[in-house]
């Protein structure tokens, strides 16, 4: 791989050897995956080990600007299907279509010209840079702001974005896809229920894109709060806290906010960093989660195995069970994004 | 009516559901009733409030009229707001003869003794709780009516419930009732809740418990769907331990509506998979926070269903033993490995 121009010395500006993944050829595979694929031959299956978080300086690869508007959301995850004659050069038609889309859709019995400007007003942009490998997409920002007919020229508000992306996924899928598609599996959503299902409706219409919801597991959550917790050392994650919720009657949701000096020596206890090229093992996540439920355990006496973890959180970032995701830093972002588009592309139907 | 009283009537005006403004305004009496019964409550709220403002002005109702309706208001709606507890202790000889009378009159001569503007109110309600209601003030300003701290104390209980006090005005609050109660000192009772009625029924006792007791057996209603019986009776006896630990510590019945606990560890590591951590002597921090609609029953069914083991930790068991809802937990000198003793 390229040298990646980086002010400071971090792992991820010297070379990297392309990392073998093993795919889904053992025998003996973690049971859990299973079940989340019901009766569907995937060639993906969820890798067991990951390198641990890299930092990176993202801003020298991407605009601050453009790093400053996904930071600052909650945003609702889903995954999309490939997508079909889709042109990073064509944007601006898509914006044009797509916004006499919406009004149409709102306005539905009323012919609409392509072109005309009145309420709303969709902006496609690129955000070069966030692509990790050769055959990683670029990512697509889309903003759509509304503007009142007759209003003053600075009255515009934004009231709906989403992006979609595609950070390291699998090369071999990748490259599998038919010339015509364009994998984008990650697609981020903030906004009004009713914009987001517009804005999914076309992309039916237009590139027979299918979507779908993306729900983050625990086992997600979980590797989130380990990667997380590595991240420490470099970046003060502040805190690291976990909910989770107890089906009794009535509901009882606990949270634990563990202090993330105290968490840090936890996880390091359990997984010392070997070498540069590090890499995290599904075990010692799981270790690192029974550590922290056992101390609970033994305090209380409550199983939290009995419930369900809803959000993981730290300064870093914050994911909630129902596939909402908040991105609190950018320098982590990359290893976020990587897990995120792994798991898309597992969810996605094939 | 000044513009004092005006914002005071329109905010408590404003918080009353406009069905339920008939019966405030009846228990007020401060408005004659030929006045009250044309007044109609189906109106919009702004209409109405303007309406009933302008009978208060018609009246010459004063400052002093509506901060009675307020208190009525909140003595009539008193889970509201935030409400933590305090107990007064060392009573000194005399304690348990206070009256009511004396009560009020050293309580107000003392608060008036030592802040220059303050308004003080206090009433007896029906079932023996002494409602005071504060409007503080300072050297410069008058009474702020819109702020008032409430507080109440059933007389011979050592304990206080109050809401909305300032951390500048805690001392003089507690001097006062120290004297007034002629208890030496008062102290923080890390109990804070959203409703009165669950604080008061916690620390006064007012719900059914159960105390342990080698030989009683609590009868469980049996609404689970029916098993197997030779899966009903293998778990039977088990069930029926289980149910008893769970009234043992939560109560049978219903308990009072907490909604949250918070305990604060600072104890040394106690999970699986770090034998570093686990010889250390570095605490583990963290916090913990329970929240639920109605916390007890909460943990009732859990202790109830097998969630939580048992026997129940005394962690979850001193939020009835003590009556408290926040905790400290610290190790208490060094502890053989598997158990975990705690000091709060």
């Amino acid at each position: 791989m390229e040298e990646r121009g980086c002010a400071v010395d971090t792992p991820a500006s010297r070379p990297v050897a392309r990392k073998n993944k093993s795919y889904g050829r053992s025998c003996v595979e973690a049971p859990s995956y299973f079940w989340q694929t019901p009766g569907q031959l995937t060639v993906l299956k969820l890798p067991t080990t990951r390198g641990a978080a890299k930092s990176q300086i993202i801003t020298d690869k991407v605009d601050p600007e453009h790093i400053a508007l996904l930071l600052r959301n909650e945003w609702k995850l889903s995954y999309v299907t490939p997508l079909h004659c889709f042109r990073h050069n064509q944007l601006s038609s898509y914006a044009k279509h797509l916004s006499s889309f919406i009004v149409a859709e709102k306005q539905q019995g009323v012919a609409v010209e392509v072109g005309m400007d009145a309420g709303f007003k969709v902006t496609f942009t690129t955000v070069p840079g966030l692509a990790e490998s050769d055959v990683d997409a670029e990512t697509v920002f889309i903003q759509i702001q509304s503007k009142p007919v007759f209003a003053a020229a600075d009255a515009v508000k934004v009231v709906w974005r989403g992006w979609l992306t595609c950070v390291n996924g699998d090369p071999e899928y990748l490259r599998s896809l038919p010339a015509d598609f364009v994998s984008l599996p990650l697609f981020f959503t903030n906004g009004p229920e009713s914009l987001t299902t517009l804005v999914k409706s076309w992309f039916g219409r237009t590139f027979d894109a299918n979507f779908g919801s993306l729900p983050l597991n625990s086992s997600t959550l979980n590797w989130l709060a380990a990667l997380w917790t590595g991240c420490h050392p470099t970046c003060n994650i502040r805190y690291l806290k976990l909910a989770w919720r107890l089906q009794s009657q009535p509901v009882l949701d606990i949270s634990y906010t563990v202090n993330p000096q105290d968490a840090w020596e936890l996880w390091n206890s359990i997984h010392t960093p070997e070498s540069a090229d590090d890499q995290i093992g599904e075990k010692e996540v799981q270790a690192f989660m029974n550590g922290l439920e056992t101390h609970f355990f033994r305090h209380f006496k409550i199983h939290l195995s009995a419930g369900r973890l809803l959000t993981v959180s730290t300064s870093l970032g914050s994911a909630h069970h129902d596939g909402k995701i908040k991105i609190g830093n950018s320098e982590y972002i990359t290893t976020l994004l990587t897990l995120l588009t792994e798991y898309a592309l597992f969810k996605m139907p094939t | 009516m000044d513009a004092r009283a005006r914002s005071v009537l329109s905010r408590v005006l404003r918080r009353v559901p406009s069905r339920d403004m008939g019966a405030l305004l009846e228990k007020w009496s401060c408005l004659p009733e030929d006045q009250l019964r044309a007044v109609d409550y189906t109106r919009p709220r702004a209409t109405l409030t303007e309406h009933i403002i302008g009978l208060c002005e018609d009246n010459s109702l004063g400052l002093k009229h509506v901060t009675n309706l307020e208190m009525i208001y909140h003595i009539e709606n008193p889970d509201q707001g935030s409400w933590h507890a305090c107990q007064l202790t060392d009573p000194q000889d005399d304690a348990a003869s206070v009256e009511l009378v004396q009560f009020k009159e050293q309580f107000k001569a003392h608060l008036l003794g030592v802040v220059r503007h303050i308004s003080i109110k206090i009433k007896k309600h029906e079932d023996d709780a002494i409602w005071i209601r504060i409007a503080w003030g300072d050297n410069f300003h008058k009474p702020n009516h819109l702020k008032p701290t409430y507080a109440v104390h059933h007389l011979h209980t050592s304990y206080v419930f109050i809401s909305n006090l300032a951390a500048k005005h805690k001392i003089f609050l507690s001097q006062a009732l120290e004297v007034a109660t002629k208890h030496t000192s008062i102290k923080e009772g890390h109990l804070t809740t959203k409703s009165l009625t669950a604080m008061r029924d916690l620390l006064l006792r007012r719900y059914p418990q159960v105390f342990p007791s080698a030989q009683l057996r609590i009868l469980k209603e049996r609404n689970a769907p029916p098993l197997h019986p030779c899966i009903a009776q293998e778990h039977s006896e088990l069930e029926q331990t289980r149910h008893q630990m769970a009234c043992e510590a939560f109560g049978p019945g219903p308990a009072p509506k907490l909604e949250t606990a918070v305990y604060k560890l600072e104890t040394r590591y106690r999970g699986h998979g770090s034998q570093t951590l686990a010889e250390g002597e570095e605490f583990f921090r963290g916090v913990v926070r329970f929240s639920s609609s109605s916390l007890l029953e909460s943990f009732h069914h859990c202790v109830a269903s097998g969630v939580a083991e048992g026997p129940v930790t005394p962690l979850l068991s001193a939020i009835t033993r003590k009556g408290r809802n926040y905790f400290v937990i610290t190790d208490k000198g060094p502890v053989p490995p598997g158990q975990s003793a705690h000091r709060t």
